[in-house]
């Protein structure tokens, strides 16, 4: 009986041990280590960075790391503003810098300084040239946030369609003019968006103030227009309150993409039909895990290494397709808040 | 007695100037946009500009003083969230309660820029710049990149963008410029018939003089500002109701806004002249300028350039229309002097 348990006990061990071998690739992470981390938003004040810094926090507990985990940002997204961070976070000797770019150019000489030193520069959100960093935490696929768009404006519109206008941030933002891009490429090619009109593009500089008006500005232009599409957070709530305000919920259609808890009540009243969003705290939570692994020495950023991060299974390391020489790690996927699945994502209301 | 009346008409001339200019500008953009005098339009433009509005009112006041208030946006925003995070912790907060904690902590703000202006003897530019960082760092601070979303909001404040006041004909005056009004007219008042107002008048045009007059020219400027920092407690009252998602970037950059309803409105920037009413058809005339454009469908990266082009042509005008009225004035106040000149010897003559 106890040679039984014995043999039974080495099997086990040795199942362990050799696994590895047999799964190659898929590494962990060996919690416990200490790397004082940087987690750098586009700006402070921003629901969204939040949510992502929430998530990093997770995974800081989850890992035991023992050193610090530090959240700062501009008041202002700018990059001057994210350049003066990193500089600190060089002479304070972080072991890793995690960045939401502001510009795409203008932070490599202080990132490609803190590669230098042996510090991990991961970006997400937003990336950096790939000769300052070591790889990009992809939200989504640009490409899919197009077809995600003309999807929703699908459902809503219906078989016969109809007019609808797009509500975006700044004229220069890189990742929104890339997704209205790809919708545009799907509405243009795919038969079965033919009766879907997008009239317009304006752009509210992701002001509340500003994008208000411009809603306001949309329905006064177009008489038949049916549907405002904002793939802003800041957007898509001033144009629903614009509905609202107006008394023109029901009659048009506000969708795009838009943050749970700003989103929840019109919803609710009507205004908003359905939106949608990645994840931000996953997006925090996977960067960190990412950041964490590279340095650690558990993996090395190169195409397929394969990894686990947490709660959030495993991925690959991949090369990017929008950007020459970048590697990504592709988080996805979109989740669609509507009134079908409400119950799932609606925060209970405050004191019941 | 004589020359105060004639100061008075010439005031009245100079808004009567403005007046003609917005008429013409409604005429240029009617000609160009379809539907373009409808009701719907008029309340579009009453209600965009209504913050503005409540703003610029104090900044009149503290211009008139030869001063400015730069920290307006910030004040505005602070007062935004701060009223919104009170609702979420009770939501039966008395409407009355939250106008007077806006307007509150916006005085506590203006007052602040008042005692380093009045008292401290730093130049208003340089204050309230500072003052513009420091009260939207402190909002940053404060807010913890949490944003107010609208289902923290009671419903009275909701609705009240919806809520018509009176209507005139086919226009309807919404809660929001019914607001706005009151503070014109009551502002109005206060400056034309209180021997306060009078004497922000006296300080802003010679601050020595009014000095020597014995008027309390610092505690008047003191008073003026925190006046400002009130009414943009109160703007931060209505933007709140207006826009309901507060991030921290709320109301950035309205300062300018503000400030180019003061000038447009001809309220003097070295002080001493100019009236309240001047800067509600100033804020009018910016409103529908850009409210305008916006229906005009204008490709975004000219529309900045072409509101500052309109804004100039409107000022530019204005200010030729005023000095050929104030030339032809002079010259017909001149004539029936010598009128009145050449007719008493006359009836000296009968007389004899």
């Amino acid at each position: 009986m106890k040679h039984l348990r014995l043999v039974f006990l080495m099997a086990v061990v040795l199942l362990i041990a050799v696994q590895p071998a047999f799964m190659q690739e898929v590494i962990t992470a060996t919690p416990g280590q200490e790397v004082d981390m940087l987690l750098l938003p586009k700006a402070l004040g921003n629901a969204v960075f939040d949510q992502a810094h929430e998530g990093a926090i997770e995974a800081h507990a989850e890992l035991e790391n023992p050193g610090e985990l530090i959240f700062n940002g501009p008041s202002e997204a700018s990059a001057p503003g994210q350049i003066d961070i990193i500089e600190s976070a060089i002479t304070q000797g972080v072991g890793g810098i995690m960045i939401s770019a502001n510009d795409y150019e203008q932070l490599l000489p202080s990132t490609t300084r803190a590669m230098e030193e042996g510090i991990t520069v991961v970006t997400w959100d937003s990336p950096v040239d790939p000769s300052g960093e070591a790889l990009f935490i992809a939200q989504v696929d640009f490409s899919e946030t197009g077809t995600v768009m003309a999807d929703m404006a699908l459902r809503i519109l219906g078989e016969d369609g109809g007019q609808f206008a797009v509500l975006s941030a700044t004229p220069d933002a890189s990742n929104q003019n890339a997704w209205i891009a790809a919708m545009q490429e799907v509405l243009e090619t795919d038969e079965a968006y033919a009766a879907l009109e997008l009239v317009t593009i304006v752009y509210g500089n992701d002001d509340p103030d500003d994008s208000y008006n411009e809603a306001l500005g949309l329905i006064d232009s177009y008489p038949d227009l049916e549907l405002i599409m904002a793939p802003t957070t800041v957007g898509i709530a001033a144009a629903a309150k614009a509905m609202q305000d107006e008394g023109l919920c029901g009659q048009i259609a506000v969708s795009g993409l838009g943050l749970p808890m700003e989103m929840q009540e019109f919803v609710e009243n009507g205004c908003s039909q359905e939106f949608a969003l990645w994840s931000f705290s996953d997006l925090g939570y996977l960067t960190y895990y990412v950041t964490y692994m590279l340095q650690t020495g558990a993996i090395t950023a190169e195409v397929g290494v394969t990894f686990e991060a947490g709660r959030m299974g495993t991925y690959t390391i991949e090369e990017d397709p929008t950007r020459e020489g970048g590697l990504r790690v592709l988080m996805g996927p979109f989740s669609v808040y509507s009134a079908e699945n409400l119950e799932e994502w609606a925060i209970p209301a405050e004191g019941s | 007695m004589k020359s105060l009346r004639g100061l008075l008409h010439l005031q009245q001339v100079r808004e009567l100037s403005l007046f003609v200019i917005l008429i013409l500008v409604l005429l240029l953009f009617g000609s160009q946009i379809d539907g373009y005098f409808s009701p719907r339009t008029f309340s579009r433009i009453a209600t965009t500009v209504s913050i503005i509005m409540i703003v610029a009112v104090g900044q009149t006041i503290v211009v008139l003083t030869r001063n400015i208030d730069l920290s307006v946006g910030s004040i505005v925003g602070f007062t935004a969230f701060f009223i919104g995070q009170q609702f979420g912790f009770n939501r039966d907060l008395h409407p009355a309660a939250a106008v007077a904690l806006a307007m509150g902590v916006g005085a506590l703000a203006g007052m602040l820029n008042g005692f380093l202006v009045a008292y401290g003897r730093v130049p208003a530019v340089v204050v309230t710049l500072g003052t513009l960082a420091i009260y939207r760092g402190a909002l940053v601070e404060y807010s913890g990149s949490q944003s107010i979303a609208t289902r923290m909001l009671p419903d009275w404040i909701k609705e009240l963008p919806q809520q018509t006041v009176f209507t005139i004909g086919e226009v309807e005056f919404g809660a929001l410029p019914v607001i706005a009004l009151v503070a014109v007219i009551l502002f109005q008042m206060i400056l034309m018939y209180t021997s306060f107002g009078r004497r922000l008048y006296a300080v802003g045009s010679s601050t020595e003089a009014a000095e020597v007059a014995g008027i309390p020219a610092r505690r008047l400027v003191f008073t003026a500002f925190m006046i400002s920092g009130a009414l943009a407690g109160l703007g931060g009252f209505v933007y709140l109701a207006r826009i309901g998602t507060i991030t921290a970037v709320a109301a950035t950059g309205l300062e300018l806004q503000v400030v180019a309803a003061v000038v447009v409105g001809g309220v003097n920037t070295n002080g001493g002249s100019g009236t309240v009413f001047g800067t509600l058809l100033g804020a009018v005339l910016v409103g529908t300028i850009e409210q305008s454009l916006i229906r005009m469908r204008i490709n975004e990266f000219w529309k900045d350039a072409l509101l500052g082009v309109f804004i100039l042509i409107a000022v530019t005008t204005d200010s030729v229309m005023m000095s050929r009225l104030r030339t032809w004035w002079a010259a017909r106040a001149q004539k029936a002097h010598k009128r009145e000149a050449l007719s008493a010897p006359t009836a000296g003559q009968v007389e004899a």
